[in-house]
């Protein structure tokens, strides 16, 4: 989807105007935004060139505010495969050079987890603009630190939830926001898959190197991996941020084949001050539910994956003719000699749903690496736009910063088995996405 | 083969039993609008479903009206 396509998802959800004041984060994808950095170009940096940062240059290439500069990793072939797509551009191994290169106005990082903090740190005291790769840091005082330091230099800081430009995200909270599906009663968040999470490997040494996600020492596992996506839609949806959070983690399955430590199975259960509980759970050996994020109301659920709304109230009952002549179908059916079992499960509506837009655009979650249409380009390009105005957008980086924190923390609370708060010292300003 | 001839007073006849079925099957849409308290606008989006069923009744009381002839001429015997 390009920027135009989005603009006119954005249009046909009635967002144009006054909506956006709403979602101001949204704001450089309008037409006058677009006017503002006509011509110009954002002169970029890339550090971390494996899989996310690949899939980011394929962005790069079809937007037209982007110019990569330099790129950087200190494992050589993945610095060569990403200089494919951009010959010209600068090749480093050690990010530090790549900060000190002058030509270089914005850098995307998209290396391991317990590499962002500190990267973005260095990179925002060089002058640069950043969009890190969520998870925003590796512990809960790192990402403190950089949502301070970025506060203490006006750097402009994006953090990769996608989510936030993807339009029918936008469109379903704009909907639960209206009152559509009622009071917010529980929000659902899975993620199931069944492979390995392995990357191959091409000799032993680098093992580490290439699987950081399977280790605690350089990841936080499904928590910073998958959740931090999805614990955005609780605090979105309702407006507000949990207030305790517990979980359970433990290794099932896949440390039966390999020698790593970061869970394979994890439940979270984070609980808002209203009393509403939003859970996630991921397991990586069995994915027949798949990805799933749906938001409960007392009117009816909204399923944030697949853009559909599903409402609880009684559908439309047709006209009386029709209702007449059903009545005397079930009155004819309705032979207490045939008549089934007193007991039947409590099984799912199967109401067939409503989609909230036109042309929705469902993505699974399988892949590790990113998908088409996810959001992912809308929001390198709304970083490009503030590489080169220089203007932070509203609301994103305090979204990102709290998923990161309750992320964190419910893997705390899985390691210490107990119900954790987060602490005072960790709270920042917090302005709800979809208040005004 | 023979012509059929249907007198005119037969097929007025058929007319005003059929128009009669078209009336009860109107006032069906009406009660029901009112016991299942559906839009009044029913009484017009609704005809096509209506005259199916003044059909409906105009069938069933041709059957009732077969079976009397038959038993009267039963009993005459
Ligand atoms: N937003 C999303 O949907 C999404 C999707 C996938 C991955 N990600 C994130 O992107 C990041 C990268 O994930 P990935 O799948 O590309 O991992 P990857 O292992 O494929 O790539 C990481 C790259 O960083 C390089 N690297 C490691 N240490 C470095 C250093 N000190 N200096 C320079 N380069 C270094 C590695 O050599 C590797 O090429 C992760 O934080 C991940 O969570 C986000």
């Amino acid at each position: 989807m390009n920027r135009k396509e989005f603009l006119s998802d954005c249009g046909k959800m009635g967002m144009a105007g006054v909506a956006l004041s709403l979602f101001p984060w949204l704001e450089s994808c309008t037409e006058k935004a677009k006017q503002e950095v006509h011509g110009e170009k954002a002169r970029i940096g890339i550090i971390g060139t494996g899989s996310r940062g690949v899939f980011h240059i394929k962005n790069l290439l079809q937007l037209q505010q982007a110019e990569v500069v330099a790129l950087c990793d200190n494992y050589r072939p993945h610095l060569d495969d990403a200089a494919q797509y951009y010959p010209k551009a600068k090749l480093y191994e050690d990010y530090r050079q790549l900060l000190d290169d002058k030509n270089v106005q914005g850098v995307i990082i998209a290396t391991p987890l317990y590499l962002h903090g500190r990267m973005t740190i260095d990179a925002m005291n060089a002058g640069k603009s950043v969009f890190c790769e969520k998870s925003m840091a590796f512990t809960l005082d790192e990402a403190l630190e950089v949502y301070n330091r970025r506060k203490e230099l006006g750097s402009v800081l994006f953090i990769g939830q996608q989510r936030l430009f993807d339009p029918k995200y936008v469109k379903a909270m704009s909907m639960i926001h209206e009152g559509v599906i009622g009071d917010v009663v529980g929000v659902r968040n899975y993620w199931y898959r069944n492979n390995d999470w392995r990357r191959e490997v091409p000799s032993p040494e680098l093992e580490r190197h290439i699987n950081w996600r399977l280790y605690r020492e350089y990841s936080r596992g499904l928590m910073t991996e998958l959740a931090c996506h999805q614990l955005q839609n609780g605090s979105w949806a309702m407006g507000m941020l949990p207030e305790k959070v517990m979980g359970s983690g433990s290794l099932i399955h896949w440390n039966k084949v390999d020698k790593r430590d970061v869970y394979d199975c994890v439940t979270a259960i984070f609980t808002y001050p209203n009393g509403v509980n939003m859970t996630f759970e991921s397991i990586i050996s069995n994915k027949h539910f798949g990805m799933g994020e749906q938001i409960l109301g007392s009117k009816g659920t909204i399923d944030l994956v697949t853009g559909m709304h599903y409402t609880d109230e009684p559908m439309p009952k047709g006209s009386g003719m029709h209702q007449l002549v059903e009545q005397i179908e079930r009155g004819v059916m309705s032979n207490s000699v045939f008549a089934g079992t007193s007991w039947a499960a409590e099984t799912g509506s199967t109401a067939p749903g409503m989609p909230i837009m036109p042309n929705v655009k469902v993505v699974t979650g399988e892949s590790s690496v990113g998908a088409e249409a996810d959001g992912s380009k809308e929001l390198v390009d709304a970083f490009l736009h503030a590489v080169i105005t220089g203007k932070q957008p509203e609301k994103v980086l305090e979204e990102s910063y709290y998923a990161t924190q309750f992320a964190l923390l419910a893997d705390k609370a899985m390691h210490e088995n107990a119900i954790l708060t987060l602490e005072d010292k960790y709270r920042v300003p917090y302005v709800p996405l979809g208040s005004r | 083969m023979k012509d059929i001839v249907i007198p005119a007073a037969v097929v007025r006849r058929e007319i005003i039993i059929w128009l009669c079925c078209f009336v009860a099957a109107n006032i069906v849409n009406w009660v029901v609008i009112i016991k299942f308290a559906t839009p009044w606008y029913e009484i017009f989006s609704q005809i096509g479903y209506v005259t199916i069923t003044s059909f409906v009744f105009y069938g069933l009381l041709l059957m009732l009206r077969a079976a009397w002839w038959l038993l009267s001429r039963v009993f005459k015997k």
